[in-house]
């Protein structure tokens, strides 16, 4: 089990953080250029976990918040930082477990981190939006649940399920795609498990 | 290069003032409010916080960040007003939808909140630069490694974004369709997000081979490029800012507010 979270702080891992870091700026700017109703914005979270592990993961999610949230003003992402960090562990800990090996096993690890999301967002949406996500869709169903008289809670749980599952699966099909194309000679930059053989 | 971060030099008091002292002011403006737990405490902070975006000449900055955030205050009344659970005496009604006053009163009081929280970051946000607090963090003995995370950020995102620009360009010339109905809009993200990411994925190997000779990894002690002159004001202010926070806590439990 100690080794899931194994974690090599190396040159190359502290290199892996602000390119994943990158990589989630670019899937967000490209989910709004291309005006798509999902984030996308956890693609390099993802990649981190993935090749990093939990750790990695988790450190790439809240680094990517708080950098964004004190540099951009946008200080709405600083809150969503837990859920960052929850998804990076999520993912890492599935990934260390063999579940981005296949196709299918990857859309499982998908289902687990967007659930993951789910879990920790929905409680802070409630605390500071009443409940809201700031997503088209995912509101407008929060409204019909509230019309209806459902709870805040379940209505905001079904707000956030509606836009973060699907968010995740799409997010790890394009993490699956690039894992697969990566050089080995990159990723076995972070292979924990790896010896090195000396010839003398 | 463009730079994401928001921050201009523009020489004045609150450039100068300590990141900490500024930190501290953020943590004050949003608690007093939810400690004290009255609106007008809201309006009091908000108040100060555009005050002092004047006074650093960063007002007009501000604008689009709070633009940013108006439609989640939009929304957000519209949902509390029209069907907060508490809803039971009706404010005024457009068409056939009907305001109550109880969840228009919570929508301005998560409305209020998130203004004061935009406001006051960014007088943080606008008049500091990440590198200054990275630094400042550095010397009070945050370690390097993560010192370097964060500044490498800022250089390698500018560096992304060109690469972002001759990909995009590169696809539509040979005829990739970036705009229709959503079907073509879902199929063009992959084909231009993947040559991006996996570039960077494969310059980070390079950067790390770089960074290892010339002595990341190396325990000495760091030295620093520059030093900050100390502000007088620093102290004073985050001594009052504390006494605030402590007097509103009294004011509390005492029941005065």
């Amino acid at each position: 089990m100690a080794k899931i979270f194994k974690t090599k702080l190396t040159a190359a891992t502290i290199v892996l953080i602000p390119a994943c870091i990158g990589i989630n700026y670019l899937g967000k700017l490209f989910a709004s250029l291309l005006k798509l109703p999902l984030w996308l914005d956890s693609i390099g979270t993802c990649i981190g976990a993935c090749l990093g592990g939990p750790i990695i993961g988790g450190l790439c999610g809240a680094v990517n918040n708080i950098v964004f949230g004190l540099t951009t003003g946008d200080n709405i992402t600083l809150i969503y930082a837990l859920t960052s960090l929850g998804i990076g562990i999520a993912v890492g800990i599935m990934a260390r477990c063999g579940f981005m090996k296949s196709f299918p096993k990857a859309m499982l690890t998908a289902v687990v981190g967007g659930t993951a999301a789910v879990c920790i967002s929905t409680p802070l949406n409630i605390m500071f939006w009443g409940g809201t996500t700031g997503n088209v869709w995912g509101d407008a169903l929060f409204a019909i649940t509230q019309a209806k008289g459902m709870s805040v809670g379940m209505g905001s749980f079904l707000d956030e399920l509606v836009v973060d599952v699907p968010d995740k699966l799409l997010t790890l099909i394009i993490v699956y795609l690039i894992l697969k194309g990566l050089p080995q000679k990159l990723t076995s930059l972070y292979d924990v498990n790896a010896e090195i053989e000396r010839l003398d | 290069m463009k730079s994401i971060s928001l921050y201009k030099d523009k020489g004045t008091w609150l450039n100068l003032m300590h990141p900490y002292t500024k930190l501290l002011y953020i943590v004050a403006a949003i608690s007093i409010p939810l400690i004290g737990g009255k609106l007008w405490l809201f309006g009091v902070l908000i108040a100060a916080s555009l005050v002092l975006l004047a006074s650093g000449k960063v007002l007009r900055s501000a604008v689009p960040l709070v633009a940013f955030s108006a439609t989640l205050i939009i929304v957000i009344f519209l949902i509390q007003g029209l069907f907060n659970h508490a809803n039971a005496e009706a404010l005024f009604s457009v068409g056939p939808l009907t305001f109550y006053k109880e969840g228009v009163l919570f929508a301005c009081r998560l409305g209020l909140n998130i203004l004061n929280m935009l406001l006051s970051f960014a007088v943080f946000v606008l008049t500091t630069s990440p590198q200054e607090l990275v630094d400042e963090m550095e010397k009070n003995g945050f370690s390097p490694k993560f010192g370097y995370i964060i500044n490498s950020v800022f250089q390698i995102l500018p560096q992304m974004m060109m690469t972002k620009d001759t990909i995009t360009d590169a696809q539509r010339s040979r005829g990739l369709e970036t705009e229709g109905s959503l079907g073509v809009r879902m199929k063009a993200f992959i084909p231009l997000i993947s040559p991006v990411v996996m570039s960077s994925l494969v310059n980070t190997r390079e950067r790390a081979i770089a960074l290892e000779v010339r002595g990341f990894g190396r325990k000495n002690k760091k030295t620093w490029l520059e030093d900050r002159p100390k502000h007088k004001g620093d102290r004073v202010i985050g001594v009052i800012l504390v006494l605030l926070v402590v007097l509103t806590i009294a004011g509390r439990v005492l029941g005065w507010l």
